[in-house]
């Protein structure tokens, strides 16, 4: 079928076209281009493509595209790209035991070659875990590269869970445009059906109701050539395929069967292939390409064929398939897999599934690697025990890596029973530390324990190793979350005891990182030298998880103890390093905390950057997502700003059920600051004394003195023991030294709380804070006090007075200015004022400088939107158009 | 996406022309806005000296209200969420 010219696609091709000039001006830019199935991102993106073969500066275009195969070859876009590139890039991505490699050889080449560069990712809604990856880790270092980075994927396939969903939420706002497609218009279709001879007139309306405009069906309906319109697309792609000869039929269905395009080669290996057969086929509306494989124009039309060959054949053809890929060699385990499981081959499937998974794990491609191992077991009921377990193993340890703890739950169990029978009690006894472990991610407490109990009575009757050291860390992280530290540094120690005899680094790295946060919570500050040392461990040994960890757990602890230096550069450097590593849950669990640290310093601004940042990313923890509701709402009710309630009553949802008061405690006192900043603070006590409730099993002097504090604060008793001081002295009255301390640490709002204490002189003070923070809620409170302690005129407000000239305008400025927003010319100005205009066009550009405006025009928009101008024209905001 | 009215108090009143300057002005502010996707939908001034206005906006967030009014310079005193009450309505 010849090509047809594209409709309705000049704007997006435009839009794809200042994509490309902004990327040949050297800047990095993201297009997504976006649809539902068969709406025509790969016809658009290919006369994008064919557009810039005739450009002036004409740059390069590299290809890659994500296959269908149930699961996805690990990286295969970017093995497309690196053949298009050339050179060793190819083999050196083969041979890669490690995926930075092969993502920085991928960037090198890309930012190498010439500028600019276009790289397609199509089919993006088949990502494999790897190339999701990829495109963050490309999106975050494009900006400086000139390159173009085109992805398209279904975006009606795409919800929020879907992992590429979040992916394309991180990429880099300023860098990435939207293209998304539409239907073609009824018009539109009109004008294709009159192109294909022999329709009526009225046809088209039905078409392009039947079809909805989409171009694929559209098309597909045109040549089916039936007497109605095909009711699916499915339907009019058969129709078409129903008129082909025998010998065209089959290469038709062998075709259907192997997902992406067919490779010359494969298809003569098991049928033959007389040339009109294949012209045949191409007159249906496959394609061959130049390197003679041949391919249905649309997935669409290749799932419709596949479904029309019967099951029992299409196993046989799919063993025929895997005999002549054996035979030839040099195949990815993916494909090999891929039809060995639909040929139902068990001992093909056991033979290339684990080889499959390795090669998916070296590449980080965690859920294709879990579901190698899941094929795998559907086909291992002949298996030995042990190898039946090591599959669930390996199932359990994928699942648990890309989050999904249920089946990793469900896989562990398997391994447990299997190890059990066979007698194997070192490995059932690190299963059960690993149920241990996932019960907990489960939000199941009691199992948890009971698993980790099991797994040291199992391993301890065995011969001291790495099992039972890592069981003894196990124990001591759940001790440590649960605030028990007692029990966490006794089965610490010995954990890191048994590592250092074992000389296990890892291990080591974990269980100093349990024992130096609970000592570091106890104010012990050798806990800080075991975190430090653990990180220094993990850095040195390249455990990526573990320095993420010791990161989070030395800001974090910093950050609730108002170490307000510390915490900063804890948080700069754990941040930096997570980003450097693609940690993003622990970038955005650390962000979380920069958030609160920012609340802390009074820099509200980045405050609620920091916790929007987090709240907009629909896969954030818990964990994550508690500071940043807290820190947002905080800011709000401090600002006087609405949309507080739904911010705290959802982080206190999720805060009840972990437990910890790290969580609950400082979602209750934001509870109780917001009631009693709107001056309703009995509504707060029952969360308050939910929370001091939990003190006792977890005593943190800083949470403990702030909830206490807001008891105090709210009306009811609060016992200042086990405060943290600035807190202790507030409570016991002495609002002066509360304030000092506050003042000392470099907290200026909870210094404004503390002095709201005290005299005149202190509410005074308050107030002078408050308006520089922008604390409108609390200034209202303290200026209240002072009117009730009888002070009279109280000033509305240091804002008032220097927001009428703050950004210091001289006199003479300030004349220019007042002419300026009556439109008036330098010339006309300097014989007005008696200067010279070279005086005028001075004090202009020092106006402009100082309102930080471009134009003239601009700063007579500012002049009166500050109240600087003069002169009075009369009109009001909205007046007139 | 929520409705704010923002209150903004002017020490000298407010003053725009009535003329392209004023105009623009006005435009350069909505594009402003919109660019942090606010849509400033109308405003009201006070009659006695232009000193205070009452600003109508649909925007993401408080954060972003507060956002585009520090790029324009615009004062801030207090922001409310609300919503559309018709009299006319309950007729």
């Amino acid at each position: 079928m010849p090509a047809m010219a594209l409709l309705e696609r000049e704007r997006f091709l435009d839009a794809l076209d200042a994509c490309r000039a902004d990327a040949a001006a050297g800047l990095g830019r993201i297009a997504l281009v976006t649809g539902e199935a068969g709406i025509g991102k790969t016809s658009l993106l290919r006369e994008f493509a064919r557009r810039l073969e005739s450009a002036a500066q004409r740059p390069r275009v590299l290809w890659g595209s994500c296959e269908a195969l149930f699961t996805p070859h690990p990286l295969a876009p970017l093995y497309d790209i690196a053949r298009q590139i050339g050179g060793d890039l190819p083999a050196l991505i083969a041979d890669a035991e490690r995926r930075d490699v092969v993502f920085n050889a991928a960037i090198e080449a890309l930012a190498r070659g010439a500028r600019p560069t276009v790289a397609i990712i199509e089919d993006a809604h088949w990502a494999d875990e790897a190339t999701l990856d990829l495109i963050k880790f490309l999106g975050r270092r494009l900006e400086r590269l000139g390159i173009l980075l085109v992805i398209s994927y279904r975006d009606d396939e795409v919800n929020p869970r879907h992992p590429l969903c979040s992916v394309v939420g991180d990429l880099p706002a300023t860098l990435v445009r939207r293209v998304p497609l539409e239907p073609l218009s009824a018009a539109a279709v009109a004008s294709l059906v009159d192109a294909a001879a022999g329709r009526a007139a009225g046809d088209a309306a039905r078409l392009h109701e039947i079809t909805g405009g989409n171009p694929f069906f559209v098309t597909e309906a045109l040549a089916a050539a039936e007497d109605d319109v095909p009711p699916t697309v499915r339907d009019a792609v058969i129709a078409r395929m129903a008129r082909l000869s025998e010998a065209a039929r089959a290469i038709v269905d062998l075709a259907a069967l192997v997902p992406g395009r067919i490779e010359g080669w494969l298809l003569a290996a098991v049928t033959p292939c007389p040339p009109d057969a294949i012209q045949e086929c191409l007159a249906i509306g496959m394609v061959m390409h130049e390197d003679g494989s041949l391919a249905f124009r649309h997935e669409l039309a290749r799932r419709a064929a596949d479904e029309q060959v019967p099951a029992p054949q299409g196993r046989a053809l799919h063993a025929r398939i895997l005999a002549a890929l054996r035979r030839h060699g040099g195949i990815p385990a993916t494909r090999l897999v891929h039809h060995a499981d639909l040929a139902g081959d068990s001992a093909a499937v056991l033979e290339f599934a684990p080889a499959a998974a390795a090669r998916a794990i070296a590449l980080r491609s965690h859920r294709e690697a879990a579901a190698h191992f899941a094929t795998a077991l559907r086909h291992a009921d002949a298996l030995p025990a042990a190898e039946r377990a090591a599959l669930f193993e390996g199932l359990a340890y994928e699942c648990y890596l890309t989050e999904q703890i249920a089946e990793a739950i469900a896989a562990r169990k398997e391994a447990l029973a299997l190890r059990r029978a066979a007698g194997d009690a070192l490995k059932e006894g690190d299963n059960l530390r690993w149920l241990s472990r996932l019960s907990w991610f489960d939000g199941n407490k009691a199992a948890s324990d009971d698993y980790a109990r099991a797994a040291i009575a199992c391993l301890s009757a065995l011969p001291p190793g790495r099992e039972l050291a890592m069981a003894y860390s196990n124990c001591a992280q759940l001790y440590m979350l649960a605030g028990d530290a007692q029990a966490a540094l006794d089965w610490g120690g010995r954990a890191i005891a048994l590592a250092e005899r074992l000389g296990e680094i890892e291990i080591l790295s974990h269980a100093l990182n349990n024992v130096g946060s609970v000592r570091l919570d106890e104010a012990d500050g050798g806990g800080r030298a075991d975190l430090e040392r653990s990180l220094r461990l993990a850095l040195e040994h390249g455990l990526e998880e573990h320095a993420a960890r010791a990161y989070t757990n030395l800001a974090s602890t910093a950050v609730r103890h108002y170490q307000l230096e510390r915490a900063a550069r804890h948080l700069a450097e754990g941040i930096a390093y997570s980003e450097a590593h693609d940690l993003d849950s622990w970038r955005r669990y650390m962000t979380a905390f920069r958030a609160q640290h920012h609340l802390q310093c009074g820099d509200w601004t980045a405050a609620a950057a920091d916790a929007d940042s987090i709240l907009r990313h629909s896969r954030a923890a818990a964990i994550s997502r508690i500071p940043s509701l807290v820190t947002l709402a905080l800011v709000r009710a401090r600002r006087g700003d609405p949309g507080i309630d739904q911010l705290l009553d959802e982080a206190w949802a999720l805060a009840l059920p972990t437990g910890e008061l790290q969580r609950i405690g400082p979602v209750a006192c934001a509870r109780a600051e917001a009631a009693w900043l709107r001056g309703r603070p009995e509504t707060a006590l029952a969360d308050l004394r939910i929370a001091d409730a939990l003190a006792p099993q977890q005593p943190d002097a800083w949470i403990i003195g702030d909830i206490r504090v807001w008891l105090v604060r709210c009306g009811a008793e609060g016992d200042d023991a086990g405060a943290a001081p600035p807190f202790a002295r507030e409570i016991a009255g002495d609002w002066r030294g509360a304030a000092a301390a506050w003042a000392a640490i470099g907290a200026p709002y909870a210094e404004a709380l503390a002095l709201l204490g005290g005299d005149e002189a202190a509410l005074r003070r308050a107030l002078e804070i408050c308006e520089r923070l922008g604390a409108a809620a609390l200034a209202f409170v303290a200026r209240r006090r002072l009117r009730a302690s009888g002070v009279r005129g109280v000033a509305r407000g240091a804002q008032e007075r220097t927001r009428r000239n703050p950004q210091g305008l001289t006199t003479s400025e300030l004349k220019v200015l007042a002419l300026l927003v009556e439109g008036r010319r330098n010339a006309e100005i300097a014989r007005r004022l008696f200067v010279s205009e070279k005086t005028v066009g001075h004090h202009v550009s020092a106006i402009l400088g100082k309102l930080a405006v471009r134009s003239r025009g601009e700063a007579a928009a500012a002049a009166m939107r500050l109240g600087l101008a003069g002169a009075r024209t009369g009109a009001v905001l909205g007046a007139e158009k | 996406m929520p409705r704010y009215l923002v209150e903004r108090d002017f020490a000298d009143g407010l003053h725009i022309p009535v003329n392209a300057d004023g105009a623009k002005a006005c435009r350069a502010m909505v594009d402003t806005y919109l660019h942090d996707g606010v849509t400033w939908v109308h405003s009201y001034v006070s009659t006695e000296g232009n000193r205070k206005s009452f600003c109508i906006y649909d925007g993401p967030s408080p954060e972003a209200i507060r956002r585009v009014a520090a790029k324009t310079n615009m004062p801030v005193n207090k922001i409310t969420e609300v919503r559309v009450l018709d009299p006319y309505f309950y007729r």
